[in-house]
């Protein structure tokens, strides 16, 4: 990476490139955040919010136990995703960094950004069509003599919604990981005679871990925080820490509570990214 | 070594042509977005309400004869009324539609005013409305009815009978195991089961009452399909997910059954809810001649009758000029909405004592009896 | 082709089939003459763009949606083009802390940027009004629009900057004509994919956006408050719109493809 000239004091030009986006960001990204836990500890008094220091909603929710229940619900629904999500992206990404044509590969790009273009909402409503009780599965399953059976308000459901959300973007990031991954060691593992299957899991894999860890997390962190799949999809049984901050500001406005969650919720996703970041760069052990 | 750029895409081959294309479609996309209808409506009026109430087949005539663009903001429950009406600003809304029950926490909070009875018809309402607890509060009209319903169960007459669903009971039957939903609002689903464990007041009973209340609830866990908002509400009676639905009634069947899904609300035998919508002006708003007219405009014969036919969900009207005209204009609409003079019709219901008037939570906090279905959806 | 690379092309087909499925459904369906959506499919029909095509509400949510978007792509482009050259030219003590904070808005889950925003936006007499959507959009954004242009510059060799500098330009001249043609096409796509992200934002602008609904924020009270294929329909037609956008951005590149060559 480049440097400036050493430049005088006072000098205003990286200024002029660094203050926009840092106090952009200062302000209206970081202020409502730290607005957000200060707000945890204010109250609720017949629907209106008011500033206080209490401590009540903490234990009110930090009690309750649905919010257990909602909290290993959300945190076990995002694991799956990120672990199907992985594994499932993992061979088309692999066909397409390695097996695949130059045509192919840039169809199949093309194909994986469309999704983030069309609503999501929408999206998800589509597959409440694709898999309701009289849906189009249950209609084919139907024709074959099976069925029908019940999808919709399923954690299957949920996690079929995560996986519209995530798929498109775990394989652009592992592609992007696989292709960084050096032929020639390929190539060599070829010419030791390892087998091709035996190749992914020995070279592949772990030359391609840390781009394959993050695709990983980008799954766990984006279902994580998702209200529109478990809501239509799952249909809020049981429902999640998402369903659960909208729940609590519209069924008596109290913005506190919901606070006290949210925080919990971004506590757990800086844990999460830091754990996988630090699982990602850790030097391999010993052989 | 590929290098793999995901933007790469973006560089590859698109002629001018198909640049110059794409422009064209989206700037006519932008001028049919933004064009026809601004012609008028340069003002609006701006109204809170349940969805579909500013459907222009409901509110149409007015908004051509006022020259005013009707914009609702749309909630889905009482409590996320009282919650959008104490996050914004004085003078965001002009009026807002509630349910009786929540008038009056709207009036303590300051956000309605008081309305004078003379500006509105309470000759053409049947009686039973004239004097509608929860739109009068000391004496004084904060409120202005405009359509009602009953809530009892809601079935698919494919999966269930008319005598299975006499009683609330049919719920805990093996037969509809995974297939009761829920109409996610604690206040018409948990008072249907209040009912079902017999109170007489479904709303005012005492702690252990209330505990009895949470027990009976609780133990429908198994038998859950789901929690829904109003629209899933429809597609899950329609897809079958959910075979029947505590809690909610006509409004939900009438249209469903009009396109030909196998589905009936009923009363059962322990009785029912009553809903109500009234129209309430907006302390803050600056429009309140418009305001006025608009209520005035609601419940006049014709706002009435395509009140009782809104796209979103059908009611009942308390309007007997209302019933008159839909009759007249509408007579198939008049028999499938059972708003006819000489058969049986909603109003018999009403006589017959079965219903029960929806109230707020009277012993116990809105936020206890919230918190508890809060903890049974997550059972 | 050996068969393994056959297994893999059929299984990326299904992959395929699976992310495209609810598009296709979704179009589909917006044809379809049923009210509530379910087999058999009930006959052809426009009724559901008509229906649109006369709903006010769609019209006023598509109008706010633009504005959002294009006021949102020009701002988060700027500062995503701040951040970008930061990183790509400067060293100074904070600098991953500066690049954590641009970067990391996409990891919150966008239920918290709304009620974080919302009553911030409170705080300061902005909840309610399209401004609070823009702002709460370009936070959001920014750091897509950042990614964008830092992955161009990664091409602009680092040595061209100070080779004008000895010749005389000033630093600020020679971001102007360097740096900034030769980003020109990042720069285009950036404003494109924000304002398509930005487009189809639903959460933020939900708890923000107050009586000023956006399309994505009416698409979602439609879809809790009323069954309507209408749904459908506006989706096709947002599909459309984004489409067109990254289209815009892709043709953007092309027309400025010779400038890469010339640097």
């Amino acid at each position: 990476m480049a440097h400036g000239r050493p430049t005088k004091r006072r000098d205003m030009f990286p200024a002029a490139f660094i203050l926009p986006p840092l106090v952009w960001q200062a302000s209206f990204f970081i202020t409502p955040l730290v607005f957000l836990v200060w707000m945890s500890f204010w109250r609720v008094k017949n629907f209106r919010l008011t500033r206080d220091f209490v401590t009540a909603n903490w234990e009110r929710i930090y009690n309750a136990g649905f919010f257990y229940d909602a909290y290993v619900h959300t945190f076990t629904l995002a694991t799956v995703n990120a672990l199907v999500v992985s594994v499932l992206a993992f061979p088309a990404a692999y066909f397409l960094a390695f097996r695949a044509g130059p045509k192919v590969r840039q169809l199949a790009i093309v194909f994986l950004v469309t999704p983030f273009f069309t609503s999501y909402l929408v999206r998800i409503y589509s597959l409440q069509i694709i898999l309701a009780e009289h849906g189009i599965i249950n209609s084919a399953l139907g024709l074959v003599g099976l069925g029908p059976i019940t999808m919709l308000s399923t954690s299957f459901a949920t996690v079929v919604g995560f996986l519209t959300l995530t798929l498109p973007l775990v394989i652009l990031v592992q592609l992007l990981a696989l292709s960084q991954v050096d032929k020639r060691l390929m190539e060599a593992a070829s010419n030791l005679g390892v087998p091709p299957f035996e190749a992914v899991f020995k070279v592949v894999i772990p030359s391609a871990k840390v781009g394959l860890i993050m695709a990983g997390t980008f799954g766990f962190l984006l279902s994580f925080g998702d209200y529109v799949s478990p809501l239509f999809l799952g249909g809020s049984k049981p429902p999640t820490l998402s369903i659960l901050i909208a729940d609590q500001v519209k069924s008596g406005n109290n913005w506190p509570r919901a606070s006290v969650v949210a925080v919990t919720m971004v506590v757990t996703l800086v844990a999460v990214l830091l754990l996988m970041t630090s699982l990602a760069y850790a030097k391999r052990g010993k052989k | 070594m590929t290098k793999v750029d995901p933007f790469a895409f973006w560089s590859r081959g698109i002629g001018r042509r198909q640049f110059l294309a794409g422009s064209t479609a989206l700037g006519a996309m932008a001028a049919t977005g933004l064009g026809p209808r601004r012609a008028h409506a340069e003002e609006t009026l701006n109204i809170l309400t349940w969805p579909g109430h500013a459907d222009p087949a409901v509110v149409g005539p007015f908004e051509e004869k006022y020259g005013v663009d009707v914009v609702a903001k749309e909630y889905v429950g009482g409590e996320n009324m009282l919650a959008l009406v104490n996050q914004s600003p004085p003078g965001t809304y002009d009026v807002v539609l509630s349910d009786a029950e929540y008038v009056v926490m709207l009036r303590d909070g300051g956000f309605i005013e008081e309305m004078d009875p003379a500006d509105y018809p309470f000759d053409s309402l049947f009686p039973e409305f004239k004097k509608f607890p929860g739109h009068w509060l000391d004496d004084k009209l904060y409120s202005m009815i405009i359509r009602f319903g009953y809530l009892g169960l809601a079935y698919r007459t494919d999966a269930l009978t008319k005598e299975e669903v006499e009683s609330y009971a049919i719920m805990w039957d093996e037969k509809v195991k995974g297939g009761v939903g829920f109409f996610d609002w604690y206040l018409p689903s948990m008072g249907c089961l209040s009912l079902y464990n017999g109170n007489e007041k479904p709303f005012d009973i005492d702690d252990a009452a209330f505990d009895k209340l949470k027990e009976t609830l609780f133990s429908l866990a198994p038998q859950s399909s789901g929690f829904y908002s109003m629209a899933d509400t429809f597609s899950s009676l329609t897809s079958g997910a959910a075979k029947c639905i505590p809690g909610i009634g006509d409004w939900i069947t009438l249209l469903l059954a009009k396109d030909g899904v196998p589905v009936d609300a009923t009363v059962p035998k322990e009785g029912g809810i009553q809903w109500t919508e009234s129209m309430s002006i907006m302390a803050g708003s600056t429009k309140k001649d418009l305001a006025k007219a608009f209520i005035q405009y609601m419940t006049s014969a014709e706002g009435q009758m395509r009140s009782a036919m809104m796209p979103a969900y059908n009611a009942s009207i308390p309007s007997k000029p209302g019933w008159e005209m839909l009759n007249a204009e509408h007579p198939d609409e008049a028999v499938r909405l059972r708003m006819t003079f000489d058969d049986r019709n909603v109003l018999d219901e009403y006589a017959e004592g079965k219903i029960h008037i929806r109230r707020t939570p009277v012993q116990q906090d809105i936020e206890t009896w919230n918190d508890a279905w809060t903890e049974f959806k997550s059972l | 082709m050996t068969r393994g690379d056959k297994i893999l092309s059929v299984y990326l087909a299904a992959i395929f089939v699976f992310i495209l499925a609810p598009i296709v459904t979704l179009i589909v369906f917006s044809f379809n003459a049923d009210r509530f959506p379910s087999l058999p499919w009930s006959g052809f029909s426009l009724e559901w763009y008509e229906a649109i095509a006369s709903d006010s509400t769609i019209h006023t949510g598509f109008k706010n949606s633009l504005i959002v978007a294009v006021a949102t792509a020009v701002i988060s482009t700027i500062l995503g083009f701040c951040a970008a050259y930061t990183d790509y030219r400067f060293k100074f003590f904070g600098k991953m802390g500066f690049l954590a904070l641009a970067a990391m808005p996409p990891t919150v889950p966008v239920v918290i940027l709304g009620i974080a925003n919302l009553t911030f936006m409170a705080q300061i007499n902005l909840a309610g009004t399209l401004q609070a959507v823009i702002l709460g959009h370009t936070v959001y954004c920014a750091p897509f629009a950042m990614a964008l242009i830092r992955i161009r510059l990664a091409d602009l060799d680092p040595d061209i900057e100070p080779a004008a500098w000895n010749l005389g330009a000033t630093r600020m001249t020679t971001v102007r004509q360097v740096v900034l043609p030769f980003c020109r096409p990042a720069i285009f796509s950036a404003m494109a994919i924000t304002a398509a992200v930005s487009f189809d934002e639903f959460m933020i602008a939900w708890f923000v956006s107050g009586i000023n609904e956006t399309l994505p924020v009416r698409i979602l009270a439609m879809l809790q408050g009323q069954v309507s294929p209408r749904i459908n329909a506006v989706g096709s037609l947002v599909f459309l719109v984004t489409i067109t956008l990254v289209l815009i951005a892709q043709a953007a590149v092309y027309s400025f493809r010779k400038t890469r060559r010339n640097v």
